[in-house]
């Protein structure tokens, strides 16, 4: 079937000054709801990125996060004797006690305070972890009072530079280093030496262990062991999992991504309908010519329904690359954003992320606001008595 | 093959015709109603009936020329609805994530917390030394238990750990049954609960609420004795401090420390006072008003209030793009009689006075239809619910209604700017010559 789809495409953009603002109007909310959406997945690659297969955390029965569990000294020893724990070279078990606290520091530049993740981790730990590099200064000594950062944590608030000090309670920690974990969830901690950690804050028991099965198949083989014995009380889970379910921040702001995203477009659908029934209006003897031309009516409708997507899409292009642009100067310039992570309760530093795939949806977006919106003139225009169509003035 | 084809298509439209026929009913019946309910219809009717009547003057003239293309006048309007209806609830959502609610009993009370930060607890031992410090009314331990209720995953209202006789001097605004309190206080595995939470879990007194723990390792099973109304927030569950103690082994801890002080003034003197006396001490301790301490939470949400503002003006910019666009289009389509009214002898500003009443009228009209449902959305929707107890008031103040008009009202000032500028310029023989 003929199209005089040149017709159509040549329209929108020789009339561009009717539809530029309808375009710009569809582009800017798809950048919005990019940019919520960008939210969202950054918090999750976050979470995603962290941990390694190979490895399982262990927390208490019932707790939701590191931060509010506790593994009594009792459980650590009887859990590290397991036969199916990984030795290595001086035959230790790879498993690693450690304690995380809440710590409220202040906020670089103006702002008020905000808790922030401390860790006490064990050498093996440290091993156990080979996403986090040192990236400046040294790690800490034990029994020194010393901390070492994360870099990105360490751009959001005060006294977290190299030799800065951070208070806890009575005591001040030193900050000897920074380090860098590749966007994983490590990089919202400060590390110290976990002994030290416990005789700081006064406690007796940990927060998790972390350790590493001999293989694949001692490894689930573990897991059930630990999820069966009633007597330990712990919940054990591959590393990877446990960090891949610490999306509950992310879920709000995908909501209201979503909600935003739906009311936007109802009100994008109202406008890009309104400029292609005045389209339709301007062109009403361009339509009666298309017609006697010979183009069925059926061509009229589908001409302009790809006119109206077309049009649309050029907005949810627009948009896209808008907020793609936006991800990319501010993952150039290094930007963070942090929020409260309502699971470990401290602030968790995320990057905005754009990827392809939402790009992709954002102008998915564009074209079903353009297409709906363009099916009620597309029907108009083909509904038009001819005769009195190219009468028109 | 074409033959064929077209017999295909030919096929095709038989099978489907009725059911297009219907469609195409389904929709006329639509929108007749959505014809029946627009506010345009009735203002066109009435000024119609005006100008039958009384012949017609400059304001019903703009009216009838608003009106005239019912269709684009009133997307106009809804998408104006619209835009200002989400200004009005993002402003809304940034109120509620920045202003906690304020009560005049809040301003009496004082909440002390480990400096270290919110999660670390202080030694119980502490009680004795707050109590003579002058100021303090009364003092109670306030230890978050954090459980999650029933089968549920999250923690969906708050559950604290109080000193049943102390805190009773506390929290002087919530209403209690007569002799009620005295149950809670007789009972240690008793509890009292805040009317919103009895009436969302359609709970009855006498009635048992399990809660699991995720801060603290041991779980709760609490007898409903009494039920609190008339507070800021009338969710949470009290219940004695021992029976946590117990639980727990005694550590001879609390998690924070809740205090009530004579009087406004003094208030800061007791914090001062109460940070003093545990300088340099094992625990020390950062004191703060109840809304001090509210505050807090939302300096900890860190960016996210950023990225609602920034979200809000990409939202009035949107709504500028559209109005712009659609008053431009109503303009457009009547260039040819703006210029027959110029040569008539219409000057400028009364035709940029059309032009601007026209659109400033149908923006105010979709601000009002916009702003309107948006209160009464907001105002009768069981959000407390449907979030889970994140957002609880997201009460619309008409600071923010009218924020909301003067955004609508400036929008279609400056939407009529651009097709002014344009007739003003246009010759009349240029205007009269235009087709498009």
């Amino acid at each position: 079937m003929a199209l005089p789809l040149k017709y159509n495409l040549r329209n929108v953009l020789i009339r561009w000054r009717t539809t530029v603002f309808t375009i710009l109007g569809i582009a800017a909310v798809v950048a919005v709801f990019l940019v919520l959406r960008g939210m969202a997945s950054g918090m999750e690659h976050t979470s995603g990125n962290t941990g390694d297969p190979r490895n399982i955390l262990v927390v208490r029965n019932g707790s939701q996060a590191e931060s509010g569990s506790l593994v009594t000294r009792d459980q650590f020893r009887t859990l590290q004797y397991f036969e199916e724990i990984a030795r290595n070279e001086k035959n230790e078990p790879v498993i690693s006690a450690e304690l995380v606290m809440i710590v409220s520091a202040p906020r670089r530049g103006a702002g008020g305070e905000a808790n922030t993740l401390l860790r006490g981790v064990t050498p093996r730990g440290m091993e156990l972890r080979p996403q986090v590099t040192l990236k400046e200064g040294r790690w800490f000594t034990p029994g020194k009072r010393e901390v070492v950062v994360a870099q990105r944590l360490a751009a959001r608030f005060d006294g977290f530079e190299l030799g800065g000090t951070i208070k806890a309670g009575p005591d001040r920690l030193t900050v000897v280093g920074h380090f860098d974990a590749t966007g994983s969830a490590f990089d919202s901690e400060a590390w110290m030496d976990a002994d030290e950690c416990r005789s700081i804050f006064d406690r007796e028991m940990y927060s998790s262990l972390l350790l590493r099965p001999r293989d694949e198949a001692a490894l689930t083989n573990l897991l059930a062991r630990i999820q069966s014995d009633k007597r330990l009380s712990l919940r054990a889970e591959r590393e990877v999992d446990y960090y891949a379910k610490q999306t509950l921040t992310a879920k709000p702001l995908k909501y209201i991504a979503s909600i935003l995203g739906v009311v936007m477009s109802v009100g994008a659908f109202f406008a890009a309908m309104n400029t292609m029934y005045a389209t339709v209006a301007a062109r009403t003897r361009e339509i009666g010519t298309l017609r006697v031309l010979g183009f069925s009516r059926f061509a009229i409708v589908l001409s302009f329904l790809i006119e109206g997507t077309f049009l649309a899409m050029l907005g949810g292009v627009l948009g896209s690359l808008l907020a793609w642009s936006g991800y990319a100067v501010l993952s150039l310039l290094g930007v963070n954003f942090g929020t409260l992570d309502f699971q470990s309760f401290a602030e968790t530093v995320f990057q905005f992320r754009v990827t392809p795939d939402m790009m992709l949806l954002g102008v998915l977006l564009s074209a079903v606001i353009g297409f709906t919106g363009s099916f009620p003139p597309a029907l108009r225009a083909a509904r038009l008595p001819v005769i009195s169509a190219l009468k028109s003035l | 093959m074409k033959r064929f084809l077209q017999f295909c298509r030919h096929g095709l439209w038989l099978l489907f015709r009725p059911l297009w026929w219907l469609l195409v009913w389904v929709w006329r019946a639509v929108l007749f109603l959505l014809w029946l309910v627009n506010p345009l219809t009735w203002i066109e009717w009435v000024t119609r009936t005006w100008v039958r009547k009384f012949g017609i003057g400059h304001f019903s003239f703009v009216i009838v020329n608003a009106v005239r293309n019912q269709r684009r006048a009133t997307l106009t309007m809804l998408s104006v609805a619209i835009s200002s209806g989400l200004l009005v609830s993002l402003l809304t959502m940034q109120r509620e994530l920045t202003v906690p609610p304020e009560s005049e009993a809040a301003s009496l009370r004082v909440i002390a917390r480990n400096k270290v930060s919110i999660t670390q607890p202080l030694p119980a031992k502490q009680l004795p030394v707050i109590e003579k410090i002058p100021g303090v009314v009364a003092v109670s331990p306030f230890t978050f238990f954090g459980g999650n209720f029933r089968e549920e995953t999250v923690t969906s209202f708050a559950q604290f750990a109080v000193d049943p006789v102390r805190f009773k001097g506390i929290i002087v605004e919530g209403r209690i049954a007569e002799g009620a309190y005295e149950d809670f206080v007789k009972d240690r595995t008793s509890c009292f609960v805040g009317a919103d939470t009895m009436k969302r879990y359609g709970l009855k007194i006498g009635d048992r609420m399990r809660f699991t723990g995720t801060f603290y390792p041991v779980d709760l099973d609490l007898k409903i004795v009494a039920v609190f109304q008339g507070t800021v927030d009338d969710r949470g569950v009290f219940f004695h401090h021992k029976l946590l103690d117990e639980l727990t082994g005694d550590p001879g801890t609390v998690g924070t420390w809740y205090l009530r002080v004579a009087s406004a003034e003094v208030a800061n003197d007791v914090i001062a006072r109460v940070n003093r006396a545990f300088e340099n001490t094992s625990a020390e301790v950062r004191t703060e008003t109840e809304r001090a301490f509210q505050m807090s939470f939302m300096s900890m949400l860190g960016n996210v209030k950023l990225i609602i503002g920034l979200i809000s003006s990409m939202v009035v910019i949107t709504l500028l793009l559209m109005t712009v666009s659609t008053m431009s289009m109503a303009i457009r389509e009547r260039f040819r009689e703006l210029a027959v009214l110029k040569a008539l002898g219409f000057r400028r500003t009364e035709l940029f006075a059309f032009i601007l009443a026209e659109s400033f009228g149908l923006a105010a009209l979709g601000a009002l239809v916009g702003i309107g449902g948006a209160w009464t959305f907001w105002t009768f929707i069981d959000l407390q619910k449907m979030t889970n107890g994140f957002l609880i008031y997201f009460e619309v103040t008409p600071r923010i209604m009218a924020t909301g008009a003067i955004v609508a009202a400036l929008l279609g000032i400056v939407s009529a700017i651009a097709p002014s500028l344009a007739v003003a310029r246009t010759s009349v023989v240029d205007g009269l010559k235009t087709l498009d």
